[in-house]
Parts: structure tokens; C-alpha cells; sequence
């Protein structure tokens, strides 16, 4: 309710300068900058005097183009993985990885073998546990991939660690937060911010995830959760690893308590582990009879201390 | 029989009991197959629908009893039910140390939770963001892993999104307006 008031709000503040927001999406769309409009309608410059050497300021990479990049669909790699890197950074403002070294190696490990399985093997894929007895697991564009330890301390074997990873790979490569992010609202409030006050592109994407980390506490829709599932089946299948791993650990998370704090976050942007289970069970049918039997790998899974 | 006879007997029977044979419940119809094969002599059906008792799980299939036969089914035909109502599950019992304050469930004990304010107020933390990247490892790396554990790439077609009617608008935020 409070987000739909706020894109409320937004779309408001849009129509009050609805002038030149028109004008500023015009523009975007002909590929011109806003900046070189103005330039263009302001009296043409006078040669000036060589300005005095200004001390350095941050590097700001100017907000509209990766808005355009966003509005047009043709995102760059590189573009995708700053507004990864921004909200990565943000939740690790929250929560610390698990300072051990030797789990957060094996992890990435494990992950990146299993998103080698995919059709973006090439990201720069990072890992990581977070130290908190929440059971949940994130994704963020451009391959960061987190999950937590109160997860991970339910897991039994390699192959339940690899379909959750695959399950968050999925959401990666399936660019499902990039495409929430493409919704026209999103973009109309990052316009109107953009075409008043906003410069640079690290403002950009903070408007357009919200506060902090805020955006991995807001679920998905449920058809990109039942999709991931899919896909984390299939990339620790085709990584060699039981394939039925995933489905293993949802069960065993359907039977947390809908009581228990630990899975509220969980289960407030997910639809319920009963319920994904019983998807993929009608997804799956018969297709993977003639799958040969996958590895569990339980001998080597990095035990928690 | 003497006390010490009865507590034998009693322990026999107790290891003997399948004490985790868990319920399950049929998702779908499916055969009854001898082995964990779908190669394997099928010996009888379940329904959809009907309970079960599971007995053992290898791969992709469940060993179960369904009206007195004992069979395997796929993994993902029987979903187990052991637990579902939250009885004497030790989470429950986590659970009960925590209270309820206006629809958000507040930990009041020891373990520590995501919360959603600490998300909100999150400031970026760019030496633990570095730390992560560290981390990383590279493919051959990754490929060499699997190999010391004797995995190896099987090909896999994708899983098609199973025929139904996709609802239009969901229950939550990021897709919800």
C-alpha cells in the first residue's frame, strides 16, 4: 500500500511537470542527452577564460544513460553489474559475510561451477554466505549471489547447495530484476527525479531500488520463483549433481514453521515451499526419467563450525 | 519373560519400527515400480491425492507403502507431510520464544534475523562488497573442483513452464501494480 502511494506521489510529481518530462523522454528516445538540449536553447557560449584547475571530485557517470539503456531493453553486461554491485554492497551494509574464508571459497566453488551450467557462464560470479540465522537466499543482477547461514546449516550434501545457487542463478540470468526494473512506473519515478535533481547514475539506481537494500526484502512475482526453480534443477542436473536436490531442500523449508521468524522474510516474498514443490512436480512429469543419477557429494560439503 | 526380557523386546521393536517412515501425500498419479527405475516392472498405482508412508528416497525416486504395497514412485509425485502441521518440530518450539507485534513476527530470543528496517537503512559497505569479490574464483578453477570430485557436464534441455493459466497480477510488490 505504501509503495503503491509512493508511485503514486511519483507519478503526480510526473504530471506536474508533465512539459518536460515529454520533452525529456522525447529526448531519451532520439538518443540526445537533456544536458545538450539545454545547451542548445541557452545563448551560444562565450570562448571562456581557462578555468582555474578544480580539485578532483568522485568519477560520476551521468544518470540518463543507463536510464535509456533500461527504457530501450539493451542493457549492457557492464551496466547490469553496477546496479548488482550497488544493491550487493548495500545488503552487505546489513548483514557481514561469515568470516570464514574457507567456506566463502568453497561456495563460490560450488557456485561458479553450477553457472558455468548456463547460458551467461562469463559474468563475474560472486558468492557469498552471510552471517545470519535467517533461512533465505538472494540474487542481485550481474551475478551476485548470496545465501545465508542459517540456510546453509540446513543443507546436507553439495548437490542441495547447488540447486539453491542454481535457483538464484536463474534469477540472474533470467534478468529478473532488471525486467521489475524496466516497468514504466520505475522509470517514470527515476525520470522525474532525473529531470529535477539527479545527475549522476549511482543516485539513479538508488531511486531505482529503493532504499538501502530494501529491494531484497520485496519479493519477485511468483512466476520468475517458479522459473528459477526450474532453472536450478536443470544447471545442477547438467553440473553432474543430483538434480532432485532442489525440490529436496524445499521441502524440508516447507516444514519450518510459518510461525518462526527465520522464515518470515522467506515466506513473505515467495510463494510457499509446498507450493513451488508441487510446481515443479508438474513441470518436471516424466522429462527426467532417463536422467542419469546425479551426485550429492556429502563427503566434501564444507561443514559450518 | 523377566523385566530385562521385556525391555530387550521392547527396544527390538522400537529399532525396528521404521521410526522415519514419514507421511506423505500423492501429487499426481503414478505407478508403483519394483525398482528406482522407470525401466523397472511396475507393481501396482497410487492416486493422486491419497496418503502414503515413505520409506526411503534414492535420486529421483521415492520408496513408498501405498495400501499395503511397497513400491517407488518419482521423487516429485509424493511430497512428504512429516511436519507440515508444525508439531513437535523443534522450529516450532524456536518459534514459540518469539512474539507477534502488529503482523511482523519480532525474534525476542538469541538468533538473529534479516530485518526488513535494517535492509531499508542499509548503507553500503564497500570493504565487505571487496572481501566477496575476493573471493571469486575462475572457471578453471570451478572446473577443476568438479572434476576432483568426479563431476561432469550432462546435457539437460531446459524445463518448459508447465501449461497453465499464468494470473495476470500477483501478491507481491515488485510485480503487484
Amino acid at each position: 500500500m505504501k509503495v503503491r502511494i509512493a508511485v503514486l506521489l511519483a507519478c503526480m510529481a510526473v504530471s506536474a511537470q508533465a512539459g518536460d518530462i515529454d520533452r525529456f523522454f522525447k529526448d531519451l528516445l532520439k538518443g540526445k542527452r537533456p544536458a545538450e538540449q539545454q545547451q542548445t536553447m541557452a545563448p551560444p557560449p562565450q570562448p571562456a577564460p581557462q578555468p582555474a584547475p578544480q580539485p578532483a571530485a568522485p568519477p560520476e557517470r551521468p544518470a540518463d544513460q543507463l536510464l535509456r539503456a533500461l527504457m530501450s531493453g539493451n542493457m549492457s553486461v557492464e551496466e547490469e553489474r553496477r546496479i548488482g554491485e550497488k544493491i550487493a554492497g548495500n545488503f552487505l551494509g546489513a548483514v557481514k559475510l561469515v568470516p570464514d574464508a574457507n567456506l566463502q571459497r568453497y561456495v563460490n566453488l560450488v557456485g561458479r561451477w553450477v553457472a558455468l551450467q548456463s547460458d551467461r557462464p562469463d559474468l563475474a560470479w560472486h558468492f557469498g554466505v552471510v552471517d545470519t540465522d535467517d533461512i533465505n537466499a538472494f540474487a542481485s543482477p550481474g551475478g551476485y549471489i548470496f545465501l545465508t547461514k542459517g540456510l546453509y546449516r540446513r543443507l546436507g550434501n553439495e548437490a542441495e547447495l547447488a540447486g539453491v545457487l542454481g535457483h538464484e542463478i536463474g534469477h540472474v540470468i533470467r534478468k529478473h530484476h532488471i525486467k521489475v526494473m524496466q516497468q514504466s512506473q520505475f522509470i517514470a519515478l527515476g525520470a522525474s527525479l532525473l529531470g529535477r535533481k539527479m545527475k549522476d547514475e549511482n543516485q539513479l539506481i538508488q531511486n531505482l531500488i529503493g532504499n538501502g537494500a530494501e529491494i531484497m526484502s520485496r519479493g519477485l512475482d511468483k512466476e520468475s520463483e517458479f522459473e528459477a526453480d526450474r532453472v536450478g534443477m536443470v544447471l545442477a542436473a547438467r553440473a553432474g549433481y543430483d538434480a532432485f536436490s532442489l525440490p529436496k531442500v524445499l521441502e524440508d523449508i516447507g516444514h519450518v514453521s510459518d510461525q518462526d521468524s527465520r522464515v518470515a522474510l522467506l515466506f513473505k516474498t515467495h510463494p510457499h515451499p509446498r507450493d513451488r514443490f508441487d510446481r515443479l512436480a508438474e513441470a518436471v512429469g516424466d522429462r527426467l526419467d532417463n536422467l542419469p543419477e546425479g551426485k550429492t557429494l556429502g563427503q566434501r560439503f564444507y561443514v559450518l563450525r | 519373560m523377566t523385566c530385562k526380557q521385556w525391555f530387550a523386546a521392547l527396544l527390538v521393536g522400537w529399532l525396528a519400527a521404521p521410526a522415519w517412515a514419514a507421511g506423505g501425500l500423492m501429487l499426481r498419479d503414478d505407478s508403483l515400480r519394483a525398482a528406482a527405475s522407470a525401466a523397472s516392472a511396475v507393481v501396482g498405482k497410487a492416486a493422486k491425492g491419497s496418503e502414503v508412508e515413505i520409506l526411503a528416497s534414492k535420486g529421483g525416486w521415492t520408496q513408498i507403502r501405498a495400501a499395503g504395497r511397497t513400491g517407488w514412485v518419482r521423487l516429485l509425485s509424493v511430497r512428504s507431510t512429516a511436519g507440515d502441521a508444525g508439531k513437535e518440530d523443534l522450529d516450532s518450539v524456536v518459534a514459540l520464544t518469539r512474539k507477534r507485534e502488529s503482523g511482523k513476527v519480532v525474534a525476542v530470543a538469541g538468533l538473529r534475523g534479516l530485518n526488513e528496517e535494517e535492509l531499508r537503512s542499509a548503507q553500503f559497505n564497500a570493504g565487505e562488497l571487496r572481501r566477496m569479490e575476493e573471493y571469486g574464483v575462475s572457471a578453471a578453477e570451478a572446473r577443476k573442483f568438479a572434476a576432483d570430485g568426479g563431476l561432469a557436464g550432462v546435457a539437460v534441455n531446459d524445463l518448459p513452464a508447465p501449461k497453465r493459466d499464468a494470473p495476470k497480477s500477483n501478491g507481491y510488490p515488485w510485480g503487484g501494480y
